[in-house]
């Protein structure tokens, strides 16, 4: 657990700047491979740039307008730079909302655009998991094994650590299937793909995780969660797999004709 | 084709199975646990206690407040966020002065001198109780590694929030108030 990092006078606050460095590398990477899947680097970079914005704004207003009576007496608050005055469900919706706008102007098809930002997304899990090791949330149970960790006055499960390394094997998973995923009538697989990977591993390590809630008291509501997600992303694979499948055998025929 | 969606079908089937199956196990033998029975200096756990001397010369503990909402700052005097969220931290106890709400300001003593605390208590006319972790052994137990500190906890001596960082501003302290009066 390191929740700030000492740099002479300065206290940084470690998970934060864990996340911003997590973004941007995911970024880096998304708009060094996007150019493949058809969507330049510069409309990668524009739509991020507009979706972050975006994102801050809203999550912002969002909070003013959940809470506008503490914000009555000092109305200065509402410029205040505390991420704690954030509304993550405010700032998600209108960031999407205005990427998707962009992504219409641009003419872009919405499963082009996920597929384009999986990279993206599977670099910030393993940031975001790596953050949470450092603030000490999303801890694990106490267990006496070899590499368990010390932490919150016991030792436990490293479940963040675990996390953040089925994170880095789902990315290396997916950099490598990228190439056979670019297929035509394949657009949105990959995305796919790391929801249903994503999922699974939730599905598995949230069971060494000591925080959690029993739903009609069977299992874990996150599990729940993460096994219906699991079963919509496979699903949608399949259909995603049978188009593919069509378009290829569409293209053989028309190869055949040809010659 | 018919053979590749069969097989990914059989596939989606085994996986869930398999899925729904380590829920069901996992939940049985990885019982979630309540953080509240243990206390430790994070969100979600019971604050711990601890008694220091104010700057009036009294002994005061935090178990003194139980049942009422408290907010415990932790700072020093030559710290510029510390000093700018001072006057944020006194608005807001005199706004919930009938409802309860507590603050404890413990001062870093064994980073700071009593003087230089005494004098910005005075500037910012502080009306809450001001407190000397003189040998730093509640700043320890309370994790701080950077000032200020302030940790929010509910009626019930759990802690519901940590912010680390400031100067805090009035709109954050009322949300945070409101949540630790409208807890049990």
């Amino acid at each position: 657990m390191l929740p700030t990092l000492q740099l002479g006078p300065l206290a940084l606050n470690t998970p934060g700047l864990i996340l911003i460095i997590g973004i941007w590398l995911g970024l880096s990477l998304a708009e060094k491979r996007s150019p493949a899947r058809g969507v330049p680097s510069v409309q990668l970079y524009n739509m991020s740039a507009l979706g972050m914005i975006a994102g801050i704004l809203g999550a912002r207003l969002a909070y003013v307008l959940a809470h506008w009576q503490a914000f009555q007496g000092s109305p200065l608050s509402i410029l205040s730079l505390n991420p704690k005055l954030l509304d993550v469900w405010g700032g998600a919706a209108l960031g999407a909302a205005a990427m998707l706008w962009y992504s219409q102007k641009v003419k872009q098809p919405l499963l082009r655009i996920l597929d384009a930002y999986t990279p993206a997304a599977a670099v910030f899990m393993i940031a975001w998991h790596l953050s949470n090791l450092a603030s000490g949330n999303a801890y694990g149970m106490p267990a006496a094994l070899p590499w368990s960790i010390d932490l919150l006055g016991a030792l436990r499960h490293p479940v963040q650590a675990y996390e953040a390394l089925a994170a880095l094997a789902i990315l290396g998973l997916l950099l490598k299937l990228d190439a056979r995923m670019k297929s035509s009538g394949n657009e949105g697989a990959f995305f796919l793909a790391f929801l249903a990977l994503s999922a699974a591993s939730r599905l598995i390590f949230e069971a060494f995780r000591a925080e959690g809630e029993l739903l009609f008291g069977a299992v874990r509501s996150a599990q729940a969660g993460a096994w219906l997600l699991l079963a919509l992303s496979l699903l949608l694979l399949k259909k995603r797999l049978k188009l593919s499948a069509e378009h290829a055998l569409e293209d053989k025929n028309t190869h055949g004709n040809r010659f | 084709m018919d053979k590749i969606t069969r097989h990914w079908t059989l596939l989606t089937i085994l996986i869930l199975a398999l899925g729904a199956a380590w829920m069901w196990v996992t939940a049985r033998y990885f019982t979630p646990q309540d953080a509240r029975s243990v206390i430790q200096a994070h969100t979600g756990f019971t604050a711990p206690n601890f008694t220091l001397t104010t700057a009036a010369g009294d002994a005061l503990s935090l178990a003194d407040f139980s049942g009422k909402p408290v907010i415990i700052n932790f700072w020093a005097s030559w710290c510029l966020p510390c000093r700018a969220e001072m006057p944020a931290l006194q608005q807001v106890f005199s706004e919930y002065a009938d409802q309860q709400l507590v603050i404890l300001a413990v001062n870093a003593a064994h980073q700071d001198t009593t003087e230089a605390a005494l004098k910005l208590a005075e500037e910012t006319a502080i009306t809450f109780p001001i407190l000397w972790d003189l040998d730093g052994s509640v700043n320890d137990a309370y994790q701080v590694n950077a000032l200020p500190t302030t940790f929010f906890i509910g009626k019930d001596g759990v802690i519901q929030d940590v912010v680390i960082g400031g100067p805090i501003s009035p709109a954050l302290l009322r949300t945070r108030v409101e949540k630790l009066l409208n807890s049990n």
